[in-house]
């Protein structure tokens, strides 16, 4: 166990750590990983503590590796996850393509860091927005992906992602940062009976009449996954297939399957919606930012606020899908719009801008990484575009 | 052509009525394609070892070896991207060591793009069977080279020849540390059934490697012909067993492959069954 302090079930962690007990609270017992930095933590406390638990962790020999053994695990009835950062995940989208594909459920979790290529492999960053939604080549998919801004939420949010990649049959992310990763803060693990954990469907239908993929309702959730060696004779390849699992190249029975995928998300956009809104009630501007830039921002509508400026602050806890629509209603609300975050290229502003479908003018603050902004950088950057200049 | 019996049920093999979707049938392997007969061996050493659908999955990976093989197998086919055959594997087998795994593997799909993951599948000794059919060349995407295509052959990507050396699995199976490593030619019917018996009888990281005619693509580019029997005499003249090499100069060795089985140890554990002696072990200290 993870030595406790204060009291019974609060520990004093680093993110990373809270994930891995996360999963291990998720019923995780298959793990995967190839040693990069700030994901190694993940590792190596799974790797202490799955043996107690009765699960199976292994260092594979490269990042395709680790997520394709993952998939295996996933076929093989485990609940699995792999770990990475920027430059590992961009390798590991191989096997996600086969995990979408397949609808496999299971996690990965992309502690990123600044970049591009390796970066400042210690430092934080926010560069992976775009890689993990659209990094997958051949589109068409399913992408769920969800950021904690601290150590107990990297915890929830890791069982969360467990959840759902069940309920979805997909892999889903947990996209979070080095800063949550390496922050070492109070984490309350509550008694196993107080969490909500989904296990995996199982099939009640005869494998005669079982259909792999629920192709002719295209966006059907909570379906069953029969496993390898439970009588189902299951096929999963990386082709294209039709409701059983048979490759085909039919032009109606890939736009069956890529509509399924799709749709598997847009339908069910009310059970992948989820922001902290706070004070947007009688706000005139808004901050919106994620992860660890959340903290910062957070901070920076508290000094405004002081000051008698109406700021309000939006946080995507579910990042993928993007939540369109509360940022939409934001937008309706306040002039402008402030988006903090630690790259250059604007991910996460570009979002927001196209939620906010000119409703508001957004403004972006970007930095390359290795810091977080500070309160008072978020503070002044907000002053200025109140003021206009 | 017209069923002349009149009864289809008759006229398929009882192994293939036994193991093989008849929904699949006709396979999309090349008339005169190598990897049907090593099909066969296979079900027939499945039959041998009383293996069923249920208790056996097929892995594949990309290539002829998987595209024709895959969900032929009235059981689980798994069939993973290019060259991550043995990782998917890796993670089937560590989550269900109870079952069998055979997995059908290509030269390319095994020596070139998931040549990292081979070695370190044999490395860790990974219990299942690798049958890897070596048609040397890329035989479903047109006949690009391969790294097992023969020095100076001409190709649809090497038009002025091939000026690489092959490689020799058969010598990086062992070295990396697999429990039992074979060569045979897809005519060697008797020896590729006792190979495949052997390795899944084995504990530990089995690997079968069998020279496969490809008269489509080699036939074509490589030796300028058609015919698959002119392929297997190619394999013939190309090929000595491991006890004639013995006594062979080698000048005379030059070009020839060696067939015959390489290694066969059978005390030697693996990854699957390490780790989970380890979990019992550290769960009962900490009970």
């Amino acid at each position: 166990m993870l030595k406790q302090e204060c009291s019974i079930n609060k520990y004093f962690v680093q993110g990373d750590e809270a994930i891995a007990e996360g999963a291990i609270a998720a019923g995780c017992r298959y793990f995967a990983g190839y040693p990069i930095t700030p994901a190694s933590e993940i590792s190596e406390t799974i790797a202490r503590r799955f043996p107690e638990v009765g699960g199976v962790a292994i260092q594979m020999e490269d990042e395709l590796a680790s997520i394709h053994s993952v998939g295996g695990a996933s076929v093989a009835g485990m609940k699995a996850m792999t770990v990475s950062s920027g430059p590992g995940i961009s390798l590991k989208l191989e096997g996600l393509g086969w995990g979408i594909k397949n609808e496999l459920p299971y996690v990965v979790v992309d502690v990123q860091r600044a970049g591009p290529s390796n970066g400042v492999a210690t430092r934080v960053g926010q560069g992976d927005l775009y890689t993990v939604k659209y990094g997958s080549a051949g589109g068409n998919n399913s992408i769920i992906a969800l950021s904690p801004m601290n150590v107990q939420e990297a915890f929830d949010l890791t069982i969360e992602c467990f959840n759902l990649s069940e309920i979805f049959r997909t892999p889903v992310f947990l996209l979070t940062d080095e800063t949550v990763g390496h922050t070492r803060e109070l984490l309350v693990i509550p008694d196993a009976s107080e969490l909500k954990v989904v296990p995996r469907r199982k099939p009640t239908a005869p494998p005669s009449e079982f259909l792999m993929y629920p192709l002719n309702t295209p966006g059907t959730i909570d379906y069953p996954y029969p496993n390898i060696g439970e009588g189902y004779g299951i096929c999963v390849s990386p082709y294209t297939h039709a409701a059983k699992g048979y490759a085909t190249t039919s032009e109606k029975d890939q736009d069956k399957m890529a509509t399924h995928l799709v749709r598997k998300v847009t339908d069910h956009l009310d059970k992948l919606t989820r922001v902290q809104e706070e004070m947007l009630d009688d706000a005139e501007y808004g901050i919106i930012a994620y992860g660890c830039e959340a903290r910062p921002a957070m901070e920076a509508m508290k000094k405004a606020r002081a000051e008698g400026i109406k700021v309000g602050f939006l946080r995507p806890i579910i990042i993928w899908p993007f939540p369109d629509e509360p940022i939409y209603r934001m937008a309706c609300k306040v002039k402008k719009i402030l988006v903090p975050e630690l790259n250059r290229d604007g991910q996460l502003s570009r979002e927001v801008q196209r939620a906010a479908k000119g409703q508001a003018e957004v403004y972006h603050l970007g930095s390359g990484g290795v810091e977080t902004h500070q309160p008072v950088h978020v503070y002044d950057e907000l002053m200025r575009i109140i003021k206009g200049k | 052509m017209k069923n002349q019996g009149g009864d289809l049920e008759r006229t398929i093999h009882p192994l293939a009525a036994k193991y093989l979707r008849q929904e699949r049938m006709p396979h999309l392997a090349c008339p005169g394609c190598g990897i049907g007969q090593v099909v066969h061996s296979t079900l027939i050493a499945c039959d041998e070892l009383a293996l069923t659908p249920e208790n056996t999955v097929w892995v594949q990976g990309v290539g002829c070896s998987s595209r024709i093989t895959y969900t032929l197998w009235k059981g689980d086919n798994i069939d993973a991207h290019h060259g991550r055959i043995f990782a998917v594997a890796t993670g089937m087998k560590l989550s269900r060591p109870d079952l069998n795994f055979i997995c059908f593997t290509g030269d390319g799909d095994c020596m070139s793009i998931g040549g990292n993951h081979f070695l370190h599948a044999c490395r860790r000794n990974l219990d299942v069977t690798v049958i890897m059919f070596n048609n040397a060349i890329y035989g479903m995407t047109g006949g690009q080279v391969a790294p097992t295509t023969p020095m100076g052959a001409m190709t649809t990507t090497t038009p002025y020849g091939n000026i690489e050396d092959p490689m020799d699995s058969v010598k990086i199976a062992m070295a990396a540390g697999a429990s039992y490593v074979a060569r045979w030619r897809s005519t060697d019917f008797r020896q590729v059934v006792s190979s495949i018996k052997k390795g899944i009888q084995t504990k530990g990281f089995s690997f079968i490697e069998v020279l496969t005619q490809c008269p489509t693509q080699f036939g074509r580019y490589v030796l300028k012909t058609g015919d698959p029997l002119k392929i297997l005499q190619w394999h013939k003249d190309h090929t000595v067993t491991l006890k004639k090499a013995e006594k062979m100069t080698p000048e005379e060795l030059k070009d020839k492959m060696l067939i015959g089985e390489f290694a066969h140890t059978t005390d030697r554990t693996g990854v699957v069954e390490r780790y989970w002696d380890m979990i019992k072990k550290i769960q009962s200290e900490r009970a």
